[in-house]
C-alpha cells in the first residue's frame, strides 16, 4: 500500500510546515499534490484499488495541513486534524503510470470542523477521475475529544475559505449514497 | 459531528470478514490510516459480492463486473495494530442494476466505523452498465428482503 513495509507513509512526511504569509495570493483551488499511480496501488484487473483514491487524497489533505501549519511538530504537541467523514465518488479506473493532479477546496469551517473537498484529474488530459468530500476536526489527542483550532490556525483556514468562495459549490457536496431512480 | 448512531451486532447481517489490522495499515502514529478504513470495508464487502456470486470469479465468466461509484465512511473511533476488525453488513438498496450495501466496522467487537458502498453492474465488455442476470438478481433480492427488517 506504500513504499515502505512497514506502514503508511506520505511524500511530505517530515517536510516542516510553511510559514504562513497573510499577504500572500491564495490558489483557488489549492494544488499541493500530484503524483503517478504507481505499481503497488493496482488491483487484479491492473485498475487502481478502491482504498488507493483515499490515499491519494489523504496525501494531498497533508499537503494541505502543511500549508496552514500542521507538521510533525504539531501534531508532536498534541493536537491534530482527524478525519471524521470521508464520502468518495469514482468517475472513471486509473491504470498503472497515470499522472493525477489533486486539487482541494475549503468549502466551511467552524471552530473546530473543517469542511473541504478534493477532485482528482488526470494529468495531461485534466479528465475527471474523483472527487472526495471530508469533514475534518481538531483534535486534542491526549484527551481524545474535539478542541478548537488556535487562533492562528483558524485564521489561516478562514483565508484560504475566503479565497475560495469565487468557486463554484461541487453538485455532489452534501448528499447522502442512494439510488436514484430518476435515473 | 455527525457521529452514527452505536449498535450492537445482529444476527441476521453478513459477517464473513474478520481479520488482524495489518502493519502496513497504520500510520505514523500507529493507529489505523484513513484510506486503510476503506480497505476493510471493501474486503468486507467483496466477501458479500462473493456471497451474492457477483466477485471475481464472475467477472471471468460473464464478463461484467461490480463497480464502486460511491464509498461514504464515518469515523467514530481509532483503531490499533493487533486489533481484529470485523463487520456486519447488509443490503440497504438494490435494483436491476445498483446494489448499496452498509456495513459497521468493528475493532475488537467496538464499533470503529459504519461505511456505505454504492456499486453498478457494468457489462466490462461494452464498458456500460447492463441488468444483473436473472440468477444474481434473485440472490440479492432474497438478500435486501432479509435484511429489510435490520436498522441501517
Amino acid at each position: 500500500m506504500s513504499e515502505s513495509p512497514n506502514r503508511v507513509t506520505t511524500p511530505n512526511e517530515g517536510r516542516l510546515a510553511a510559514v504562513w504569509d497573510d499577504r500572500a495570493e491564495i490558489a483557488a483551488p489549492l494544488r499541493l499534490h500530484e503524483t503517478t499511480a504507481p505499481p503497488e496501488w493496482m488491483d487484479y484487473n491492473g485498475h487502481m484499488s478502491e482504498s488507493c483514491y483515499l490515499l491519494a487524497f489523504g496525501d494531498s489533505a497533508d499537503a494541505f495541513f502543511r500549508y496552514i501549519g500542521i507538521d510533525e511538530a504539531y501534531r508532536a504537541a498534541g493536537h491534530s486534524l482527524y478525519t471524521s467523514q470521508t464520502h468518495l465518488h469514482h468517475r472513471r479506473e486509473v491504470a498503472l503510470g497515470e499522472p493525477l493532479v489533486m486539487t482541494l477546496q475549503v468549502l466551511d469551517l467552524d471552530r473546530r470542523r473543517v469542511h473541504i473537498y478534493h477532485e482528482m484529474r488526470h494529468g495531461e488530459t485534466d479528465d475527471l477521475i474523483a472527487m472526495a468530500e471530508q469533514l475534518l476536526v481538531h483534535v486534542d489527542m491526549a484527551a481524545g475529544r474535539s478542541d478548537d483550532m488556535p487562533a492562528d490556525l483558524h485564521r489561516h483556514v478562514a483565508a484560504i475559505r475566503d479565497a475560495h468562495a469565487v468557486l463554484p459549490r461541487p453538485t455532489v457536496v452534501g448528499h447522502p449514497i442512494a439510488i436514484r431512480h430518476d435515473q | 459531528m455527525a457521529m452514527p448512531e452505536p449498535t450492537a451486532p445482529e444476527g441476521a447481517a453478513f459477517r464473513a470478514y474478520r481479520e488482524e489490522v495489518r502493519k502496513e495499515w497504520l500510520d505514523y502514529n500507529g493507529h489505523l490510516n484513513d484510506a486503510s478504513y476503506a480497505i476493510a470495508l471493501t474486503r468486507a464487502h467483496e466477501l458479500l459480492l462473493e456471497h451474492l456470486g457477483l466477485s471475481a470469479g464472475y467477472r471471468e465468466s460473464h464478463q461484467a463486473s461490480m463497480f464502486t461509484v460511491e464509498m461514504h465512511l464515518a469515523y467514530v473511533a481509532e483503531v490499533n495494530a493487533g486489533q481484529v476488525l470485523t463487520a456486519a453488513t447488509r443490503v440497504v438498496e438494490a435494483d436491476h442494476k445498483r446494489l448499496r450495501l452498509r456495513s459497521e466496522l468493528y475493532a475488537d467487537g467496538v464499533l470503529a466505523a459504519t461505511g456505505e458502498c454504492l456499486y453498478l453492474h457494468v457489462d466490462t465488455v461494452a464498458g456500460h452498465t447492463a441488468p444483473l442476470p436473472a440468477d444474481r438478481q434473485s440472490a440479492v433480492d432474497a438478500l435486501l428482503t432479509a435484511h429489510a427488517g435490520l436498522r441501517t
